[in-house]
């Protein structure tokens, strides 16, 4: 098989998630479609990996999932709080930073 | 002892003493104790003065060291270690006799001090002594550099101890208001002094006044204007009338005799540079006459005596410029000579006479002649000497300088000299006649002879005032400028004028009925100085002119340059309140701008390689 089209779902795949993140307006649905931006990613490095013939990127799909599992982490933590304080997760209420 | 190590201790002993009652003020509130070591550290550097005097007379003497006083390395130097920064002793005729000079009155001073300052409290009398002892350090300093920066050290010190002194009786506040303006004046005219230091340093990398250079018109033109404040040649004489607040004898010594006649000194000892620069000697001359002219006219309607007298050492240093403008270094510095004993004669004189009848004032005074012969008679011939009469030494000085600015041409000056030689016979006539003679007032009825210590330093000082115009010829060798006296029509013209003047004196105020039309026609001179008009031009300038000009720069200050400031204030807070908007504090718009930016870089680093 042909190495662009793993390259196109790629391409298709971090879109879908970059529309997901500039749309939703719910924090944990935001977290999802990063997932879906990182795996997009992840699928670059395997891709390249298989098609090179060599284990480097394969390696690096697996260190990648292991950071964006923490950082899911870190973010549905963030979530959790951000409920717990406001009774909801939409992003647009949590403007403090605004200038 | 070495010619230099004569000249060190004609220095450095009055340096001693002064420091001595500094750092010892148990020592300096003896009063007396305090006194006697100042004299005799007084008489011990007049004794050196006069060995030095005695072997420059033997043979010419040009001796000169100097020390590295700060590194710097003239541009071209063979020797970069050899500084033109020095300090050091130059000795010649010219440092030799003015050495003689100041230490003889110095003494004479000092000595007269005692009697006139007796009845002041000891710690004074003490403080007194001390700023004399190092008032003759700083002109010793002076006179004895080797090159204008050590001149310009002295100079500066003489002119505070001229403040320290004038401001003696502090808790007058007319005292202390003439010592401000004193410091004030002569600092005003001695920024053209460290202009011109500047000036030739830049241009001749040294501060020596035998150098050729070109800029040798802007030099002695900034020097020149120092020299009119110190000495107070119009329109920076205004302090000279005011320094009379200080003590009787520190008006004979500093504002008489020795620190105004520094200016004259200067112009002498910077002769070299001058003679480059005719310009500056041409208006050192009309200014020299100008003043000598008109500071006599102020004189004759004085009634205070120390005035009259103030007035009339303006009058003469104004003599000793134009001499110096018309080029005769000897025939200024020879009036400088026998003017600073005769009029220290005649301030120590007046001192006598103030002493006797507790006032200044004219009109409290005659008929002292028969109550204080002594002292009486050296002010008269403190006065002739003054007035030019043939014999005293005043006569052949004054004669001289007639002659010199005559043969040179300088036909108005010399025009002015004579009226002012006219009217320098007339206030001194004048001053004799209401002071000595006629009616006693009240307060001149009890008046006795002052004691030893006030009528020896009048006799010292009176044998040079007779007779220091005969070594004339003497002085003009040392320098090797000859000048012949012989009698001449110009010399004799002055002589008559002067004579003129003393009849006319007797006339006007002597003689039992007249003089009243010529009275009336000095009255409105006498309007005119009483309504100090240079002074409130002064104050004019001073209070108008700098603060319109203050006020222009606190504007320029607090518009422009803080203008400048909040503007930059204003503009950043201001964009900062317009950037704001940008900062929306939604999540999504960062991300959105971060999307946009990412695939704006990543289509300008394909399409725009």
């Amino acid at each position: 098989m042909d190495l662009s089209a793993y390259l196109l779902l790629s391409a298709a795949l971090f879109s879908l998630g970059l529309f997901g993140v500039l749309t939703r307006r719910n924090a944990v649905s935001v977290l999802a479609s990063i997932e879906l931006m990182a795996n997009a990613a992840n699928l670059n490095l395997a891709a390249f990996a298989r098609f090179r013939g060599e284990a480097t990127g394969q390696v690096f799909a697996l260190f990648s999932t292991a950071i964006t599992v923490a950082e899911v982490v870190v973010g549905l933590s963030l979530v959790i709080l951000l409920y717990r304080s406001r009774g909801n997760v939409l992003l647009e209420n949590a403007s403090e930073l605004k200038g | 002892m070495s010619a230099i190590d004569l000249a060190l201790v004609c220095t450095f002993l009055p340096l001693g003493t002064a420091l001595l009652l500094l750092v010892l003020p148990g020592l300096r509130r003896a009063g007396k104790t305090a006194g006697a070591i100042s004299v005799a550290a007084a008489s011990v550097a007049l004794g050196a003065a006069l060995l030095l005097f005695m072997r420059a007379l033997q043979s010419p003497m040009l001796e000169r060291v100097t020390m590295q006083w700060l590194p710097h390395a003239p541009p071209g130097a063979v020797d970069a270690a050899q500084s033109t920064i020095q300090l050091g002793v130059h000795l010649d005729g010219l440092s030799v006799s003015m050495l003689v000079v100041v230490c003889v009155v110095a003494l004479c001073v000092q000595i007269f001090s005692l009697g006139y300052m007796a009845s002041e409290p000891p710690a004074d009398f003490g403080r007194y002594f001390m700023w004399q002892s190092l008032f003759l350090f700083a002109m010793n300093t002076l006179v004895i550099a080797p090159n204008l920066l050590q001149l310009f050290i002295g100079w500066e010190l003489v002119g505070l101890v001229s403040y320290l002194l004038i401001g003696y009786y502090w808790q007058k506040p007319s005292a202390a208001r003439a010592a401000l303006k004193a410091f004030w004046m002569t600092k005003l005219a001695d920024m053209g002094l460290v202009a011109g230091l500047v000036v030739l340093f830049k241009h001749t990398g040294g501060f020596e006044w035998t150098v050729h250079t070109e800029v040798a018109g802007t030099v002695t033109l900034l020097l020149f204007f120092a020299v009119m404040g110190k000495s107070a040649q119009f329109p920076l004489h205004v302090w000279l009338p005011d320094a009379m607040e200080g003590p009787t004898p520190v008006s004979a010594l500093l504002h008489a005799a020795t620190m105004v006649a520094a200016g004259v000194f200067l112009v002498a000892r910077a002769h070299p540079l001058f003679e480059q620069a005719p310009s500056t000697q041409l208006v050192m001359a009309y200014v020299g006459a100008f003043t000598a002219l008109f500071a006599a006219c102020i004189a004759v309607v004085q009634n205070d005596i120390k005035k009259v007298l103030a007035y009339s050492t303006c009058s003469q240093l104004g003599y000793m410029v134009c001499a110096l403008g018309s080029g005769s270094q000897v025939a200024g510095f020879f009036h400088l000579t026998t003017h600073a004993f005769f009029k220290a004669l005649l301030f120590l004189a007046a001192g006598g006479l103030i002493h006797a009848v507790h006032s200044n004032d004219l009109r409290d005074m005659g008929g002292l002649f028969s109550r204080m012969k002594l002292t009486a008679s050296a002010f008269i011939i403190g006065a002739l000497a003054l007035c030019g009469v043939p014999g005293f030494s005043g006569f052949f000085s004054k004669d001289l300088i007639l002659e010199e600015v005559f043969a040179r041409g300088l036909y108005a000056p010399f025009a002015a000299l004579l009226l002012a030689a006219f009217l320098t016979a007339f206030y001194m006539g004048r001053v004799i006649l209401l002071a000595l003679f006629g009616k006693p007032s009240s307060h001149a009825e009890h008046a006795h002879e002052s004691g030893v210590s006030m009528t020896l330093p009048l006799i010292l000082l009176a044998l040079p005032a007779l007779g220091a115009g005969y070594f004339g010829t003497t002085l003009s060798g040392l320098y090797a400028e000859p000048v012949h006296f012989h009698t001449s029509a110009v010399g004799m013209l002055a002589t008559a004028l002067g004579l003129c003047g003393l009849g006319t004196a007797y006339f006007m105020f002597g003689a039992p009925q007249g003089g009243a039309a010529l009275r009336a026609a000095f009255a409105p001179i006498g309007r005119l100085a009483a309504s100090g008009l240079v002074d409130r031009a002064f104050l004019a300038v001073y209070r108008h002119g700098l603060r319109a000009f203050a006020s222009a720069i606190g504007w320029f200050d607090r518009y422009i340059i803080d203008g400048l400031i909040n503007a930059l204030g204003y503009g950043t807070l201001e964009a900062g309140a317009r950037l704001r908007p940008l900062q929306t504090g939604k999540l999504q718009d960062y991300v959105y701008a971060m999307a946009i930016a990412t695939l704006a870089l990543g289509t300008a680093a394909v399409f725009l390689r």
